[in-house]
C-alpha cells in the first residue's frame, strides 16, 4: 500500500538494532512528510530519504542503464579471482541470502559489517555460550540494567526511553524499581541519563570483569584498585549484581573494539554465567545497524557461519582474521569488491581503503556515500523498510516484518532484485 | 599559551550528530561538521592554547589530519574523542590482532594547534585516500 496522502502506523524503523516498531509515517503527494515517535536519526532517515540520493546507475562516472551497470558488474565479478562481498547489515534478509548465493556461485569471500562491530561478541559466544534475554523480558522484569562500553543516547537513542525507562509487568515504577548503571571510559550523554556512572581506565575492561567474577565468587584480592576503581567499590558493585532479582548487561563497541576484543566478551559472558548461580542475569549486544543481527542469522542458516566466510573451495569455511574484510583488503588479497548497503571507505582503516582504490569496486547503495567516490560501478537501491518490504532481526533476535510506505525513485529496485539480476547473468557466464 | 604538542589516547564512537548526518548523506557539509572534529578536555585545550572550534592537527603513527577542536568538559584528561568515520580512520592502521577488528578504541596520537590549516572535505579525503597522498 503506497497511496498518496496516507498514514502508516506501527512501522519498524530501519536505523539501529532497536527496530522500534511504533513509528507513524505520514506520506503526502509522494513524499514522507512526518515521522512520529522516531528518534532524531530515524526522522532523518525517513523524512530525508531523498537527500544525497543516487538516482541513476553509473559506470566509471558515466550514467548508464541498470542493465548496463549490471553487465559491467558481472564482467568484473566473472573475471575476478578473489572477489570480496561485503556489507549487508543495512538491508533485509532476502538481499543477504542472495549475496550468499552469489558468493557460493562465484567461489568468493562474503563478510558482513559484524567483523568491525560485534564480531568479537560472536567469537566470545562461540567460546563461552550465550546467556541472553529479550528486550520485552528486560522491560517487564529487570531491576538492574548495566550498560558497558555503550552510549545508547547517541547510537540507540530510544533504547533507554522506549525499552528501559518504561514500566513493565513486575516493574511498576521504572525510575524507582529499576536502576540503570553505565560502565565506560568517558562521560557521555548516556552517563548523564543513568542512575550511576562507573568510570574505568581505558583498556581495563577485561581486568574489571574478571575482578567482579572473583569478588562474586567470594575471593579476596590483594590489590587496592582495578581499572581505576577501588576494591570496596567493586565489592559493592558485585554485591548489587548478585542481589539483583533480574539483571541485564547491555554491552557496546567499547567492549568489542578495545584491547582484549573477544576475550572481553568471553569474560562478560562468564560473569553473567557466574551470576546465574545466585540470581537471574542475561546479556545482550547493542547491535548498531538495524539488520546486522539478521546478517549473522541468515548467514548462519545458509552457510553454517555468521560472517567471514570463504567459498573458494566450493564449500563454506569460516576464519575471522583471514576472511574478514579489513584483513582481506589490508593484505591486498581481494581483487574486486561487491559492496552492498555499507560504506567501507568511510569506516575502514587507511590501508584497507588504500587497497580499495586499486581494485574494481561495485557499490550498491541508495545514497551517494564515500565508497561511491572510489567505485567503478554504482547502482542505486530502494531503501528497505521504507521503499520495499523485507524482514530484519532486532538486537535480541526477534524477527520483524519491514514495511513499504512509499515507492522508490523511478527505475530503482531493491538490493535483492539487483543481486538476482547479477546471479542470473553470472549463471550463464560461469557455465 | 601554546606549549606545543600534547599526547593523548583518542577513542572513536558514535554521536547523535554523526548518526543524523550519516542518514542524511555522507557527501554533505552536515556529515563533515559531525565527524571532522576532535573533542578535547579543558586541560588539553589550555595546553594547546586554543579556543573551541579552532583547527588542530592530529598525528598518529601512520599519518596526520586536520580537524576542528571541540571542547568537551566531561572528558577525562588524557583522552580525546573523534566520532567514528573517515577522519579517525585516516589515522588508523589495519592490524586486527587476527580477529577482523581494528583498534578503533585506543589510538595513541599527538595533537598540535594548527590555526589556519585546511580541513579536507569528505570528498577531498576520499580523493586523498584514492591517490595515496599525504
Amino acid at each position: 500500500m503506497t497511496e498518496a496522502n496516507e498514514t502508516f502506523k506501527d512501522v519498524p524503523c530501519t536505523f539501529c538494532g532497536c527496530l522500534c516498531d511504533d513509528i507513524i509515517i505520514e506520506v503526502e503527494e509522494g513524499k514522507i512528510v512526518k515521522n512520529t515517535n522516531g528518534c532524531p536519526i530515524s526522522k532523518e532517515r525517513f523524512v530525508g530519504r531523498m537527500e544525497n540520493r543516487r538516482l541513476q546507475p553509473t559506470v566509471s562516472g558515466n550514467t548508464v542503464t541498470l542493465e548496463k551497470a549490471v553487465e559491467r558488474a558481472v564482467e568484473i565479478i566473472a573475471s575476478s579471482k578473489r572477489l570480496l562481498i561485503y556489507g549487508l547489515s543495512s538491508t533485509e534478509n532476502d538481499a543477504q541470502r542472495e549475496a550468499y548465493r552469489l558468493a557460493e556461485l562465484t567461489g568468493s569471500v562474503v563478510d558482513n559489517t559484524t567483523s568491525v562491530c560485534h564480531g568479537p561478541t560472536i567469537l566470545g559466544a562461540q567460546e563461552s555460550g550465550e546467556a541472553t534475554a529479550s528486550l520485552a523480558e528486560t522491560r517487564h522484569r529487570s531491576d538492574l540494567v548495566i550498560y558497558w562500553g555503550a552510549n545508547p543516547a547517541a547510537a540507540h537513542p530510544r533504547h533507554i526511553p522506549h525499552y528501559i525507562r518504561q514500566p513493565g509487568e513486575y516493574i511498576k515504577d521504572p525510575k524507582e524499581d529499576r536502576k540503570i548503571w553505565l560502565v565506560d571510559i568517558r562521560a557521555t550523554t548516556t552517563s548523564r541519563m543513568v542512575d550511576r556512572f562507573i568510570r574505568i581506565e581505558p583498556g581495563t575492561d577485561l581486568e574489571v570483569l574478571q575482578t567482579l567474577r572473583a569478588l562474586i565468587r567470594g575471593h579476596k584480592l590483594d590489590v587496592s584498585e582495578v581499572g581505576g576503581i577501588s576494591i570496596p567499590e567493586l565489592e559493592e558493585v558485585a554485591t548489587a549484581m548478585k542481589t539483583a532479582k533480574y539483571g541485564v548487561l547491555f554491552f557496546g563497541l567499547g567492549l568489542t573494539q578495545s584491547r582484549g576484543r573477544h576475550r572481553n566478551i568471553d569474560a562478560a559472558i562468564r560473569l553473567i554465567q557466574d551470576l546465574n548461580a545466585y540470581t537471574k542475569w542475561g546479556l545482550m549486544p547493542m547491535r548498531g545497524h538495524y539488520n546486522v543481527s539478521g546478517a549473522n542469522k541468515t548467514s548462519t542458516w545458509v552457510t553454517g557461519y555468521p560472517y567471514a566466510i570463504d567459498f573458494a573451495r566450493g564449500y563454506p569455511r569460516f576464519q575471522p582474521g583471514e576472511y574478514t574484510a579489513v584483513d582481506m583488503l589490508a593484505r591486498g588479497e581481494a581483487d574486486a569488491l561487491l559492496n552492498i548497503a555499507a560504506d567501507p571507505v568511510a569506516h575502514f582503516p587507511r590501508s584497507a581503503v588504500a587497497h580499495l582504490a586499486k581494485i574494481p569496486v561495485i557499490n550498491i547503495d541508495p545514497k551517494i556515500n564515500m565508497t561511491s567516490q572510489l567505485a567503478e560501478v554504482n547502482i542505486p537501491a530502494a531503501i528497505a523498510g521504507i521503499e520495499c518490504d523485507g524482514a530484519a532481526t532486532r538486537m535480541d533476535g526477534l524477527p520483524l516484518y519491514l514495511r513499504k510506505v512509499i515507492e522508490p525513485p523511478q527505475g530503482v529496485i531493491p538490493d535483492r532484485d539487483i543481486l538476482r539480476m547479477m546471479i542470473k547473468s553470472l549463471e550463464k557466464v560461469m557455465k | 599559551m601554546n606549549s606545543g604538542s600534547i599526547n593523548v589516547i583518542v577513542t572513536s564512537g558514535r554521536t547523535l550528530g554523526q548518526g543524523r548526518a550519516m542518514e542524511k548523506g555522507k557527501i554533505t557539509s552536515d556529515y563533515e561538521d559531525a565527524v571532522a572534529i576532535c573533542e578535547l578536555d579543558e586541560t588539553a585545550m589550555k595546553s594547546l592554547g586554543i579556543e573551541n572550534g579552532e583547527t588542530i592537527v592530529v598525528k598518529s603513527g601512520i599519518d596526520k589530519i586536520a580537524v576542528k577542536a571541540k571542547l568537551n568538559k566531561n572528558l577525562h584528561p588524557g583522552i580525546a574523542f573523534i566520532p567514528c568515520g573517515p577522519y579517525f580512520n585516516y589515522l588508523l592502521e589495519s592490524y586486527t590482532q587476527h580477529t577482523g577488528m581494528p583498534g578503533f578504541k585506543s589510538l595513541a596520537v599527538s595533537i598540535d594547534a594548527a590555526p589556519g590549516a585546511k580541513i579536507p572535505s569528505v570528498e577531498e579525503l576520499a580523493q586523498m585516500m584514492k591517490e595515496g597522498t599525504k
